[in-house]
C-alpha cells in the first residue's frame, strides 16, 4: 500500500526528466524551431494524450466524460434561464402596463389586457412560452425598446465580445510580463507585486471613473488591469513552484537557456492550470463587463443587461442570463479538471 | 506579526471612524445650506457634497456600514454555505450532488451579474434602511455557493477519514461526530472563508452602488459616495472627493492582508 505512494513521483521525475533529455537533443540538433512548435502540440498534455498509450477503452471513458460534462452544462443554462424567469416573473411591478393608465384604450381593449394578463400570471404558461420560444430561435420583444431581443443582441455581442477579447488577452499579457520576471528572483519581494495588490482593492466601477476623469484609458484598460490583477499572484507562484522543480533545477544546473526552460518545459507542463485560469478569466471579465460598459457607455450586452434589470425587462433578461450562463458553462467544460485528467 | 499590525490598523480605523461620528455635531444626512460645495474648513474637516453633508462624517458612517453589513452578510453566507457543504458531504450521493448542482446553478453566472439582476428585482422604492438591509442579504443569500463547494470537499475528505471510522464504530451519531469532530476541524476552513468574503462583499456593494442599485440615499455607502467621482464640477472643487475611495482601497487592502496572512497559517 504504502510503495504506491513514491511510485507516482518516481515515474513523473522520471517523466520530467526523459523530457529533459528529449529537449536537450533537440536542442544539440539545432532543433530550436522544433521546439517552439512543441509548445501548441504540447498542450494535447492538457489530457496526456501521448502518455500512456492512449487505448479504446480510455477513448471510450473521455467521451463519456465529455457526456456527462455537458449534459451538466446543458442543465446548467437550463436551471439559469428557468431561475431567471421565476426571479423576474415574482418581481414586483412586472405585470404593471402602462397602457392601462392610457385614457385612448376602449374599455374592451383594456379588459382584453387585464386578460392577456391574467393569462402570463402562471409561472408555468410563462417558463414555457419563453423555452418554447427560445428553441425557435425566438428570443422575444423587448418591453423598454419594443423591438425583437436578437435585433438588439445582433449589434451589441461583437462589441462586446471584442471587448472581452481584448482586456482578457492585454490583461494575460500583462500579467504573464509582470510575473515572469518576478517567478526567477531569488529573494521573495514583495514590492513588485504591490501594484497588482493595489489594483485588486479597487472596484472596476471606481477604476473605470477613475479612467475618465484622468482622460486615460478605456474599457480595455479596465479589464485589462483587472484581468491582470486577478491572474497575477496565481501565475506568479504556479511559476515559482515550477522554476524549483528538481527536473528544471538539473537543467539550470547543466547550463540550459531559460528560454529553452521555458518553452520546452514549464510553459508545456503548465498548460492545463493556465488554461482553467484563462476560462476563469472569462468569467471574471464576464462580471466586470457591466460596469465597465454602464461608465464608458459602451453599447454593448453589458450596457444592455443594466438597462434591462434597471426597467425589468424580463425577454431581455432572460436572454442575456441564458447568453452569460452559456458563456460560464463553456468555460467551465473547457476548463480540465484533475478528474479528467486521470481518465485521459 | 503581520496579521497583528493590520489588525490593529483596521481596529483604529474603526475607531477613529467612531470617534467621528460621536465628536462632530454634524449627522450623515445633516445638509448644511449654507455649505454647499465647501471646501476643507473648521466646521467641515474634509469639505461637504453637492447637498452640504459633511464628507468626513460620511465617510465615517459609510465605513461602519460597509464594514458591519459585509461582516454580517458573510457571517451568515459562511453559516449557509457550512449547513450546505456539511450536508452535502454526510448525506447520501445523490443528495449530495443534487445541492452541489443547486450551488452550481447559483454559480453559472457571473457573480456581479446575479446580484444586480437579484438585487433589481427585489423592490427598489423602499426606505433607505430596508435598502441596506436588502443589499446585504441579497450579498449574504448569493455568496455562498463557492464558499459550499470547498466546505463539501473538506467535509468529503473527513467521512472516509480513519477517526470517523472509529467514532462511528464507538457509537457516536452523525450529528455528535459533526458538533465534536468535524466542524472543528474544519474551522481551520471556514475561518479563511469568511475572512475572504468580507472584503469581497465590500466591494460588491460598492460596485452596487455606483451602479445604483445599492444602498438608497441619505444613507452612506461606499457605492453611493463612488458616484460622487462622476461630477466633474465636484472633482475641481476638491480634492477631498477621493477620500472614500482612498479609505475603501486601504480598508480593502487591509482585509485582503489579513485573509492571506490567516489563509497562510490555516
Amino acid at each position: 500500500m504504502n510503495s504506491s505512494l513514491p511510485t507516482f513521483s518516481m515515474r513523473r521525475t522520471w517523466l520530467d526528466l526523459s523530457e529533459l533529455q528529449r529537449s536537450e537533443r533537440q536542442m544539440e540538433g539545432g532543433g530550436r524551431l522544433r521546439g517552439f512548435i512543441s509548445i501548441p502540440i504540447s498542450l494535447g498534455l492538457l489530457f496526456r494524450l501521448r502518455e500512456p498509450p492512449f487505448t479504446g477503452r480510455a477513448m471510450m471513458r473521455l467521451l463519456i466524460t465529455m457526456a456527462a460534462r455537458t449534459m451538466r452544462a446543458l442543465l446548467l443554462m437550463l436551471f439559469a434561464a428557468v431561475g431567471t424567469i421565476l426571479l423576474v416573473r415574482f418581481a414586483p411591478g412586472f405585470f404593471s402596463d402602462a397602457r392601462e393608465m392610457d385614457a385612448r384604450y376602449a374599455q374592451v381593449a383594456q379588459a382584453e389586457m387585464q386578460m392577456e394578463s391574467a393569462r402570463q400570471q402562471r409561472v408555468s404558461v410563462t417558463a414555457a412560452k419563453a423555452l418554447e420560444g427560445w428553441l425557435h430561435g425566438d428570443l422575444g420583444t423587448s418591453r423598454q425598446y419594443q423591438t425583437p431581443v436578437v435585433d438588439l443582441l445582433t449589434a451589441r455581442i461583437p462589441v462586446s465580445a471584442l471587448l472581452l477579447g481584448k482586456g482578457i488577452v492585454c490583461g494575460w499579457l500583462l500579467a504573464i510580463c509582470a510575473a515572469l520576471p518576478i517567478s526567477g528572483l531569488r529573494g521573495k519581494n514583495i514590492l513588485w507585486g504591490a501594484p497588482f495588490t493595489v489594483l485588486l482593492a479597487i472596484p472596476v466601477a471606481a477604476m473605470a471613473t477613475a479612467c475618465i476623469v484622468s482622460d486615460a484609458g478605456g474599457p480595455v484598460l479596465v479589464l485589462s488591469l483587472l484581468i491582470a490583477a486577478r491572474e497575477f499572484k496565481f501565475l506568479q507562484s504556479l511559476l515559482e513552484s515550477a522554476w524549483r522543480s528538481p527536473h528544471l533545477l538539473l537543467g539550470r544546473a547543466q547550463g540550459m537557456r531559460a528560454r529553452a526552460l521555458l518553452t520546452l518545459h514549464i510553459l508545456p507542463n503548465l498548460a492545463p492550470q493556465l488554461c482553467a485560469l484563462a476560462t476563469l478569466s472569462l468569467v471574471t471579465a464576464l462580471g466586470a463587463l457591466i460596469p465597465v460598459e454602464v461608465v464608458f457607455t459602451v453599447p454593448g450586452v453589458g450596457e444592455l443587461a443594466w438597462s434591462a434589470v434597471m426597467n425589468r425587462d424580463l425577454p431581455v433578461l432572460a436572454t442575456i442570463s441564458l447568453l452569460m450562463a452559456c458563456a460560464v458553462g463553456l468555460a467551465g467544460w473547457i476548463a480540465p479538471r484533475p478528474a479528467m485528467l486521470e481518465v485521459a | 506579526m503581520k496579521k497583528l499590525l493590520t489588525a490593529v490598523f483596521l481596529l483604529l480605523l474603526v475607531l477613529v471612524a467612531v470617534f467621528t461620528l460621536s465628536w462632530s455635531r454634524w449627522s450623515y444626512a445633516a445638509q448644511d445650506r449654507e455649505a454647499i460645495l465647501a471646501p476643507t474648513t473648521a466646521v467641515h474637516p474634509a469639505g461637504t457634497d453637492e447637498l452640504g453633508r459633511d464628507r468626513l462624517v460620511r465617510t465615517a458612517a459609510a465605513l461602519l456600514i460597509g464594514l458591519t453589513g459585509a461582516t454580517l452578510a458573510a457571517a451568515i453566507s459562511i453559516v449557509v454555505a457550512a449547513g450546505v457543504g456539511l450536508l452535502a458531504g454526510f448525506s447520501p450521493r445523490w443528495i449530495a450532488a443534487a445541492l452541489m448542482f443547486f450551488s452550481d446553478g447559483f454559480l453559472s453566472l457571473p457573480w456581479l451579474f446575479f446580484l444586480m439582476m437579484v438585487r433589481s428585482l427585489l423592490p427598489l422604492t423602499a426606505s433607505p434602511l430596508m435598502t441596506a438591509v436588502t443589499t446585504f442579504v441579497v450579498l449574504a443569500f448569493l455568496g455562498w455557493p463557492a464558499f459550499a463547494r470547498a466546505i463539501y470537499r473538506g467535509a468529503l475528505g473527513m467521512r472516509g477519514s480513519e477517526w470517523m471510522i472509529q467514532g462511528r464504530a464507538s457509537g457516536l451519531t452523525t450529528w455528535q461526530l459533526m458538533r465534536l469532530h468535524v466542524v472543528p476541524q474544519l474551522r481551520s476552513l471556514i475561518w479563511p472563508q469568511f475572512l475572504i468574503c468580507v472584503p469581497a462583499f465590500i466591494m460588491a456593494e460598492a460596485n452596487l452602488g455606483a451602479l445604483g442599485l445599492g444602498v438608497g440615499e441619505p444613507i452612506p455607502s461606499w457605492g453611493a459616495m463612488l458616484m460622487e467621482l462622476d461630477n466633474t464640477a465636484l472633482l475641481v472643487s476638491s480634492h477631498w472627493v477621493y477620500l472614500p475611495i482612498a479609505l475603501l482601497v486601504v480598508v480593502l487592502m487591509i482585509l485582503e492582508s489579513f485573509a492571506s496572512e490567516v489563509k497562510v497559517y490555516a
